[in-house]
């Protein structure tokens, strides 16, 4: 099995595959939390030859955390396509903590920092946002958990915390750690993704209406 | 001029009432009360947002206790395109090294500002820092922080009410409530 690899960290700033990278990069900053840009690869699937024929590279590594974040503000076409590449991570690599970060979830958080209109803008841009399947994410759930008597940390299984089905994105993007096996590809016909065009991050909100004042949490 | 009545015409649900949230208040002001009996404690509440949980929430403590205000711009704001850093718009009015300090949050969800203020705060020696939210939004969060109190856990909705604001209203709502999707999609 190949290991991953890792890029070294050059200090530059990346160019970013999408605008929602890109802003999501100014966010991190913003709050002083340090990331790399795609700094790892996984082999997820080989041939029969012990070649590599699928690899995926999360989006983010927040060292401080020890977290991928991986960027999904994807048509759900393509959410699907990562669903099953994060599955294989899982499967491979048990240990790697990832949180898929889908178009909602961007959607939610410009909503909160006022810039809802810079996710409207990304919308049906090449890789970028859908606004139907954005708003059907939102205003889902109704529930209400009071939590348990006396002090208690947070966690995954916290009420409204859930895994992300294959097809259907669920409200939280943790993946929880699983036993692995290795599986090879006994057909050879898995396809590798073609590489995603890299072009610079727009500078976001340069061109959006006026919004309402930000919310801090 | 909007009215009151128009606001909660706004919102397309009622998360949790008034009573729910004395309710609840109450019960966190005595865990707090026990947790700290022989402690006096500071509590830290971040503006805007969490001034009416600290109002209620102090009122709930049964022991001798500060409090302090702290405020922080929030991405998006009039100061991000200038420096680009989260910046500190009220600081602490006294020294907290070596005091009990319990960080009162409106609402957690991405966790990045609060991630921010514990490191922050964390850098002034305080003796002990804990941290109670009114409300977690766990499904909306980016970094993982250790929340000692938590008042509710809530579904990933967009909810105003009890100090929480969209475009600086509705804050004084005496519940809090989700707000229809319509209010906040017209916008811009």
């Amino acid at each position: 099995m190949t290991a991953p690899t890792s890029q070294p960290d050059s200090g530059e700033r990346p160019a970013f595959a999408h605008a929602s990278e890109a802003e999501m990069s100014r966010i991190l900053d913003f709050y002083g939390v340090e990331w790399r840009y795609e700094p790892t690869t996984f082999p997820i699937l080989w041939n029969l030859d012990g070649e590599v024929v699928e690899s995926f590279s999360p989006d983010f590594y927040l060292p401080d955390f020890d977290l991928y974040l991986e960027m999904t503000t994807l048509k759900q076409t393509l959410v699907r396509k990562k669903n099953r590449k994060l599955r294989r991570l899982r499967e491979l690599y048990p240990d790697i903590r990832i949180k898929l970060f889908y178009a909602r979830d961007f959607r939610a958080m410009m909503l909160k920092y006022g810039r809802l209109a810079l996710a409207e803008s990304l919308s049906g841009t090449p890789g970028q946002l859908v606004g139907g399947e954005l708003t059907a994410g939102v205003m889902t759930e109704n529930r209400v958990a009071a939590s348990a008597a006396g002090p208690r940390p947070v966690d995954g299984g916290e009420p409204g915390a859930s895994e992300p089905s294959p097809s259907e994105p669920a409200a939280n993007g943790v993946v929880p750690e699983r036993p692995g096996t290795v599986v090879m590809s006994t057909t050879g016909s898995a396809r590798r993704e073609p590489r995603r065009r890299r072009r610079r991050g727009r500078r976001a909100g340069a061109t959006t209406p006026a919004q309402p004042a930000p919310r801090a949490d | 001029m909007r009215t009151a009545t128009d606001l909660q015409a706004d919102i397309g649900e009622i998360l949790l009432t008034e009573a729910q949230l004395q309710g609840r208040i109450a019960e966190l002001g005595a865990q707090v009360s026990a947790d700290y009996a022989d402690r006096t404690l500071t509590l830290v509440s971040v503006l805007k947002g969490s001034l009416p949980f600290m109002a209620d929430l102090m009122r709930s403590i049964d022991r001798p206790l500060r409090i302090d205000l702290m405020e922080v711009s929030s991405y998006g704001g009039a100061t991000t395109e200038s420096s680009g850093l989260v910046r500190i718009l009220k600081d602490l009015s006294s020294s907290i090294e070596g005091e009990d300090v319990l960080i009162v949050e409106d609402i957690i969800d991405t966790g990045l500002t609060l991630n921010y203020l514990v490191r922050y705060l964390r850098g002034k020696k305080p003796a002990s820092l804990r941290i109670c939210t009114l409300l977690d939004k766990p499904a909306r969060r980016l970094v993982e922080i250790d929340v000692d109190y938590i008042g509710f856990t809530i579904p990933d909705q967009f909810v105003v009410g009890y100090g929480l604001d969209y475009g600086e209203l509705y804050r004084n709502l005496r519940f809090v409530g989700v707000l229809r999707p319509e209010v906040y999609s017209t916008v811009g």
